[in-house]
Order: structure tokens, then C-alpha cells, then sequence
């Protein structure tokens, strides 16, 4: 990891600690040992010694024979739990649909499926309907060998954990719930619970089971009056801590019983996280699910799908999987980027008819959401509020949806009149579904306390990319929940819902005295030595070279760089657009505009704001130059810019994807890293060491030594703080359009030969980027219309001139 | 006075040139006797060229070595 993560990160843990006290349980070590409790990875067996090699893999499988019949079966089920799946078989799309309903997809690639069996997902697989002997059988019946009994040991175990216990959310407030209280006594004596619960003296609040599937549910009221008498006593305890209170989930009995009794008692809300795992570790994992037809409570939201609004099979299906047997469960739903991530969230608002709450990490997208709300649902326009820096607006009524940002929520401190009443408004109400956009950042510290302080029954997480380079997804499952689906791109890009996409790394070769100064250049991530192998000269004749040739195609290119000293220089010489943290949003507006629009304009540089929510459905090719070190989770999301394209159903269509990498530098190991997410989605990067052709062109830049050896003395003379990425706070893309100016007149020193213009210098800037031109082409290009005006006006004159 | 110093042409990818020239300077002018002007020639003295060698191959191994250490 480099230094400069690592330091942003200890920042990062800094505010954390004043926020968030679970300290001592959110250490990556306990998440590794919670999930070891409920995984295959620990229980191995002393291998079979059988040749010299043997020792160098951990499963040799000696133990399970092969079937004889084992050539027409499709898969390999491995001891730690792993299941290689032939993606050639006949029998393929039968058992992927099996597999992904109780396992989770690792990797894609075209011939090779790989999955792995988590407790996780066996919960889902349960409480889809699928007994652990059925889900034995199916495996057994398509595995090449025998299962292993390691593996049936677990899947037994795991499902027979599932739903003995679970956590509810009553009137803001948490409480663990069960029908054998037995079990609770047991939950009880756990010191971290015993810990955590709200009343010292606690004692189990007994009450009569809700039934199942009538309408009118005497338990949810019995609960809210049981409910309100303890309230008064818990007002007075926290007072000082009301921004606390939690999300939970409230849900009916699981099994149908008749007159059972369900027992419950109360933990304090903050503390939510920490049962959730300490649960988890002795064994009884708990469940949360959200019976949203029978909670009377909550107001209902006339919500319902535009009939035109059209749902893909992949949509389809990652929604049952949220909504089975009419409950909704907490999870997290993986679609790549342009795949209908919106249409999935509000879909889920619709079936579930509460107040929902959507959190997305930009005020740009957050009035996305808002418009797209708008299209696709029947939603009254006054129901759905944004709640954003600018637009402080709740709903009137009982029920709406509200779109927030996860910044609004997290900004501690003194807050403005209007913001402050209105996150009193989210934490004072219950919510029906709590919907998180782009759900991989919630496991940065600040975003931690966002899910806590909205008490919400059930909740949805969003992303493209569930992964981060610290290993703190794994929190996830206790912050939001499960994976509950993760589509194929490869599948999702042959049917023509996104584009299909062609990879390629070009390795440039370093120009000799640049790699010399890169050798000379102590410290191995200096922004210096960055800026040496982003600006290789080689590289930009490459980079030259592959716009031109898009541009003959017709193609429209985004070319990406996170060194916005190197963005300028690039956008300047090659008289191309750009638009970094720094460019004002007018022009950000004019420059978009123009690339949509305008046919000259067939490529603009972006710096690292445009990777995320930036719709550009013309783009239909990519070069990076320059990127975050390692991080797959930007190409992921770079890559996800041209996957929306247009012209993606076009016969033949595809779009082009380049990383642009100086060779013998730390450039090289990056990219291989970066890469190895979109490799597991099935996508190949080719490699390109020399590009056809380039070497006749002779109207590239830095053809020759002097060229080469002044932009080497550029680069040398930048300074360490233009070699520095940029550093971008919060909102990347905001729309502060209505940003007020600061009236009032101003005061200068000056002579009055300047007021006069007598000072007689004028100012001319060559090298101009091209945003200033766009910005000053006003006046009327066509000819024939030029004339058409000027004639006008020359009669006009002519006529003034008469009289 | 002519005089004459045998001496081994190298040739390398220019990054290893370059490579090469840095441990020369680094060395006061231990090893290369000319450099040839192009991107991939060198002319390197005769007595050190084994030296030289296994200069590179520290240099080059060094460098992976960082680098894997950085992906753990």
C-alpha cells in the first residue's frame, strides 16, 4: 500500500475514534476470525503425502474419488468450500442457476466459473426455500467427485444456524428477538451482549407471536404498547445521545406457529454492529428480514412501476432474491456500472411501499435518482425530497422518499438551521427501506455511523464494484448484509445491455533520459517519478497516435489521468478539451455539452473527478495515462464510463478500453493489479508492445532529442506540488449552480494610466487550453450566414447614412 | 598521442542503457568508456564488463524484489 494511503487512512481511524465507539470490535482481525467461525477455510486436513509436489497444494482432493461418470459432470467441489464450475458443460446453465442461489461468484472468466460456499450465502439459500438435504443432493449429483464431508458438515451446520434468533426494529429501537428463551438466556450471559443491552436489569419482554399472514396483526400493536411503556425510561437514559439510534430490522416469527410466545429484549442501538458479530461468533447468527405487507406501523407510499418501465431477467432475479417468500432481506446487489443499478432501487422502493431513504455519494446523483424517481414510478412529484447542501427539503406527508448524500448524514460538527431539523426529521422516523448507492464506501469510518443513525427496517446496498483495496469489505455483511446477487458482465455485455468492451495495456518504452531522471529520483511513489513515467514522451506519441486513430473511426475518446499537471499539459498540446477539480462548473457544463454535441469536439481529458457518476453514453473509447496506483476499483469504474455507449447494439459495435503504461517503471505492477477485477469478470486484456504504424507517422510530438529533452526540463522544473494528484473533497461533481457571488464593491491600488488603457500592454496567451476557445465561440461560424448578417447590417447603415 | 583502450560493445533495451549509465556515474566512471550516441550501444571497458553484470542483475533483482514486497 502506498504511504500516502496509509496515511490518509490513520486520518481516516483519527475522526473515527471521536464518532464511532465499537473500537475494539471493528479491527480487521476479529471480521478474519468471525468469518473463519463460519467458514471451510479452517478446517484442513493433514495432507496426503504422496509425491515430492504434494506438499505445494492445500487440497489434493485425495480423499474423494472421482465418479467414473465424472466427464459429463460439471464441477469440482473443493474442501475449503470453493466450487470450480466447466462453463462448457451442458449442464452449465443449469447448475449456475443453482450455484448462485447458495454460493457467491469469485471469478468469471470465459471457460471457468469459480464460486465459493460462505454461511452468507447459505442463509439466503434458506431462506429462498432450499433445504440443506436438497442442496446436498444437487451438489453431489453435479460434482466429478465425491463430496467432501467437511463441506456437508458445514452446509448442515450453517443452515441449521439460520433464523433461531432474530434482530427487530421497534420504534427506532433494537431489540433481539426469539421464540425459545431459553436461547435468549443463553445471549444473555454473552459478556459483549450482557454489555450492550439498553436496560441493566434486563429482563425478557414476553409477548404473543404475530401471526403469520393476517392482516390485521394484534402483535404489532401489543409490541408497540409494550413498546411505549418502556420508552419514558429510555428517553431519560440517552438523551445526550439521540443521533444514536439505529437501524434495525423488524420482522414477524419465522416458523408459523400457533399461540407461540416471542421473546425479545432490548440492546442499545449504538452497539447494533457489535451483537450482530458477537452473535455471529457463538453461533447464532441472526436474521433480518422485513415483513413489509404486515407492518402496520409505517405509514404506506403510493408508489408503484410506470407501466412502460421495463424489468431485465437480471434485475428480475436479483430482486426475488431481496424480496423471497415476501419479506424484504438486507444485502447488497452487484450490477455493473449502466446496467439499471437505479431501476433495481426503485423497483425495491415500490414493492416495499414505505418510506424509503436513498443515499448516494454525490449531489449529482442525487438528483439523478430524484429525476430517474420520477420517470419510472408513479410517485407524487411532492412525496420525494432531496436533502442535499443546497435543497434542505423533507416530505409533508407520513410517507415519501427522501435522497440524501452520505456527506449531509456524516458531517459532524455545528450544522446549519435547516440541515440540523431536517437529519432530526431521518433519525426520529422509521424507515421502511434504507437504499445505499455505491455501497463499497460505506466502510470508510465516517460513513460507518450514517447506516446507524438511520433506523431503517431493511436495507438495499448498490454498487459496481464490491471491493476496496483496504480489506474492509467484509464489513459489509454486518453494515448492511449479504451479497444477495452479482450479475455477469459477460452475459449482460453478449445480450447487448452494456457494451462489450476490447482491453488492451499499451506498454510505451521509456525515453532513455527520462528513465534516466526516473532512476535518479529517489522514492519509489515521489509524485516526481510518477510525473516522469506519466509524461514519457513515447507514451504521449501513443496517446497521440490512438486518439487520431479513433477519431478516423469515429469514435469519441475520454482520456483519463489523475496527474493534473500532466492532464494540462497532454489537453494543451494535443488542443483537446479538459476538465479537472479545478475547472469552474460553467465551463465543466460547456465542455460536457460541446463532447455530446458538437462533432469537432471528438475527445476531452478528464481528470479522476469524471470516474464515477458521469453519464457520457457517446463515449465509445478510453485511455488512461495516469492512475491511483493500484486500485481496481477506479478501472472498474473508468471502464464502466464507456459501457453505457450508444451505439452499443451496432452491428459489430465495440468499445475500447487502453491502459497506457511506461515500461520498466512501478507503472508495470500496478497495472496487473488494477486489472485483476476486470479479469475475474471474464475480460482479457491484450497486451500491445508496439503500436502498427506509428513509427511512419511523422506529425507526432517529441519526435526528436530537443523536443524530448525540453519537456524533460519542464517536467524536472515542476514543482513537487503540481506533481501532486489532486486531492478532491467530498462532492466531486457537484452542481453548485445557484452558488451565491459576493456583491459589494472592491477596492484595488492602481495608476490611472490603467484605468484609462494607457498601460498599452496587451495580453495574449498562447498555448491556450482548448476550453477557452469553446467558451469564446459564440459568434456565427457559417459563411453564408455571416454575410446574411453583415449585409443586414450594412444596409442598416447605409440607410442611416441616407438620411 | 593516439591511445587505445580495448573495450566490449554492449547492446541493451534503453532502459537499460540508462541503467547502465547511472551505475557508471555512480561508480566514477568505472565501466564506460564511450556511449555510442544511439539509444541501445555502449562501449564498456574490457576488464569490467563481468563486473558490470552483476551490477545490473543486483539492480534489476533489487527492484522486483521492492516491488513484491509492496503487494504484500
Amino acid at each position: 500500500m502506498p504511504p500516502k494511503k496509509r496515511k490518509a487512512e490513520a486520518a481516516e481511524a483519527e475522526v473515527d475514534g471521536q464518532e464511532w465507539s465499537g473500537g475494539e470490535l471493528s479491527d480487521a482481525d476479529t471480521f478474519k476470525r468471525l468469518e473463519n467461525k463460519f467458514s471451510l477455510v479452517g478446517h484442513q486436513k493433514p495432507r496426503h503425502q504422496t509425491d515430492g509436489a504434494s506438499g505445494l497444494f492445500q487440497n489434493d482432493q485425495a480423499s474423494q474419488p472421482l465418479k467414473p461418470d465424472h466427464a459429463s459432470r460439471p464441477m469440482w467441489v473443493v474442501e475449503d468450500g470453493k466450487i470450480i464450475l466447466e462453463s462448457f458443460s451442458p449442464l452449465f446453465p443449469e447448475a449456475q442457476d443453482f450455484l448462485i442461489n447458495i454460493a457467491e461468484p469469485i471469478s468469471r472468466v470465459s471457460r471457468m466459473h469459480e464460486y465459493t460456499l460462505t454461511a452468507h450465502s447459505l442463509f439466503a439459500a434458506v431462506s429462498v426455500g432450499h433445504t440443506p438435504d436438497e442442496i446436498i443432493n444437487r451438489l453431489e449429483k453435479y460434482s466429478k467427485a465425491v463430496l467432501n464431508s467437511t463441506v456437508v458438515s458445514f452446509i448442515k451446520k450453517s443452515s441449521a444456524a439460520y433464523g433461531k434468533a432474530k434482530i427487530v426494529l421497534k420504534k427506532t429501537l433494537s431489540y433481539i428477538e426469539s421464540d425459545d428463551p431459553a436461547l435468549l438466556r443463553q445471549l444473555l450471559q454473552d459478556p459483549v451482549i450482557s454489555q450492550s443491552l439498553a436496560d441493566s436489569s434486563a429482563t425478557l419482554i414476553t409477548e404473543a407471536a404475530p401471526k403469520f399472514g393476517q392482516m390485521m396483526i394484534p402483535g404489532t400493536k401489543m409490541a408497540a404498547g409494550a413498546n411505549q411503556i418502556a420508552q419514558p425510561e429510555l428517553a431519560a437514559e440517552e438523551p445526550e445521545e439521540p443521533n444514536k439510534i439505529i437501524a434495525a430490522l423488524r420482522e414477524d416469527d419465522e416458523e408459523e406457529e400457533e399461540e407461540a410466545k416471542v421473546h425479545s429484549f432490548q440492546i442499545r442501538s449504538e452497539t447494533r454492529e457489535a451483537v450482530i458479530k458477537q452473535c455471529w461468533e457463538i453461533g447464532y447468527p441472526l436474521t433480518q428480514e422485513y415483513d413489509f405487507n404486515n407492518d402496520q406501523v409505517n405509514a404506506n407510499l403510493n408508489i408503484d412501476l410506470k407501466p412502460h418501465a421495463q424489468i431485465r431477467y437480471y434485475q428480475e432475479k436479483a430482486l426475488s432474491k431481496m424480496f423471497s417468500n415476501s419479506r424484504a432481506r438486507s444485502g447488497v446487489i452487484v450490477l455493473p456500472c449502466g446496467a439499471g443499478k437505479t431501476l433495481v432501487g426503485i423497483t425495491a422502493a415500490c414493492g416495499v411501499k414505505k418510506s424509503c431513504i436513498v443515499l448516494c455519494n454525490s449531489t449529482m446523483s442525487a438528483i439523478q435518482w430524484r429525476t430517474e424517481f420520477l420517470n419510472w414510478s408513479n410517485i407524487n412529484p411532492d412525496d420525494i425530497a432531496v436533502l442535499t447542501s443546497m435543497e434542505k427539503n423533507v416530505f409533508p406527508k407520513s410517507a415519501g422518499v427522501l435522497v440524501t448524500t452520505y456527506h449531509m448524514l456524516a458531517a459532524s460538527g455545528k450544522r446549519a438551521h435547516d440541515t440540523a431539523a431536517a437529519l432530526k426529521f431521518i433519525q426520529e422516523r422509521e424507515w421502511g427501506l434504507l437504499i445505499a448507492d455505491e455501497v463499497h464506501i460505506i466502510p470508510a469510518a465516517m460513513f460507518k455511523k450514517v447506516t446507524y443513525s438511520v433506523a431503517s427496517h431493511c436495507k438495499l446496498g448498490l454498487t459496481a464494484t464490491l471491493l476496496r483495496e483496504d480489506d474492509k469489505i467484509g464489513t459489509l455483511n454486518f453494515l448492511v448484509g449479504p451479497k444477495l446477487y452479482e450479475a455477469n458482465w459477460q452475459e449482460l455485455s453478449q445480450q447487448g445491455h452494456i457494451a462489450k468492451v476490447q482491453c488492451a495495456e499499451v506498454w510505451c518504452r521509456m525515453a532513455p533520459e527520462f528513465y534516466r531522471e526516473w532512476l535518479n529520483t529517489t522514492g519509489s511513489n515521489s509524485p516526481k517519478k510518477q510525473l516522469l513515467a506519466v509524461l514519457n514522451p513515447y507514451k504521449f506519441q501513443a496517446c497521440q497516435f490512438l486518439i487520431d486513430y479513433h477519431h478516423k473511426r469515429g469514435d469519441k475518446t475520454i482520456v483519463f489521468s489523475d496527474n493534473v499537471y500532466a492532464l494540462t499539459k497532454y489537453s494543451i498540446k494535443l488542443g483537446c478539451p479538459q476538465i479537472h477539480g479545478g475547472t469552474s462548473q460553467h465551463e465543466r457544463q460547456l465542455v460536457l455539452e460541446n463532447f455530446r454535441n458538437n462533432p469537432a469536439i471528438h475527445t476531452i481529458f478528464l481528470s479522476k473527478i469524471g470516474d464515477t457518476s458521469l453519464d457520457l453514453p457517446e463515449a465509445t473509447c478510453l485511455i488512461q495515462i495516469s492512475s491511483h496506483y493500484g486500485s481496481r476499483r477506479q478501472e472498474a469504474q473508468r471502464l464502466g464510463r464507456i459501457l453505457r455507449a450508444k451505439r452499443r447494439n451496432d452491428e459489430g459495435f465495440n468499445a475500447f478500453f487502453y491502459s497506457l503504461v511506461s515500461k520498466d517503471t512501478d507503472e508495470m505492477t500496478y497495472a496487473a493489479r488494477r486489472q485483476s477485477f476486470l479479469v475475474d469478470q471474464g475480460y482479457a486484456f491484450k497486451i500491445i508492445t508496439r503500436l502498427e504504424g506509428i513509427e511512419d507517422r511523422t506529425d507526432l510530438f517529441f519526435r526528436t532529442l530537443t523536443d524530448r529533452k525540453e519537456l524533460l526540463t519542464e517536467v524536472c522544473l515542476a514543482k513537487e506540488s503540481d506533481a501532486a494528484e489532486e486531492h478532491i473533497a467530498g462532492d466531486t461533481f457537484s452542481m453548485n449552480l445557484n452558488k451565491r457571488k459576493k456583491g459589494g464593491a472592491r477596492r484595488t491600488a492602481g495608476t490611472l494610466a490603467d484605468l484609462s488603457g494607457g498601460a498599452g500592454m496587451s495580453y495574449i496567451e498562447y498555448n491556450k487550453t482548448k476550453n477557452k476557445e469553446l467558451s469564446k465561440s459564440k459568434g456565427v461560424k457559417n459563411n453564408f450566414i455571416r454575410k446574411l448578417n453583415s449585409s443586414h447590417t450594412n444596409a442598416k447603415k447605409r440607410k442611416a447614412a441616407g438620411q | 598521442m593516439v591511445k587505445a583502450v580495448p573495450g566490449v560493445l554492449v547492446k541493451c533495451d534503453p532502459s537499460i542503457k540508462a541503467l547502465i549509465l547511472n551505475l557508471d556515474k555512480e561508480f566514477g566512471n568505472q565501466y564506460v568508456i564511450e556511449d555510442l550516441g544511439d539509444e541501445e550501444h555502449l562501449l564498456v571497458k574490457n576488464d569490467r564488463i563481468q563486473e558490470l553484470k552483476r551490477r545490473v542483475q543486483e539492480e534489476i533483482s533489487k527492484r522486483i524484489e521492492t516491488k513484491l514486497d509492496e503487494e504484500e
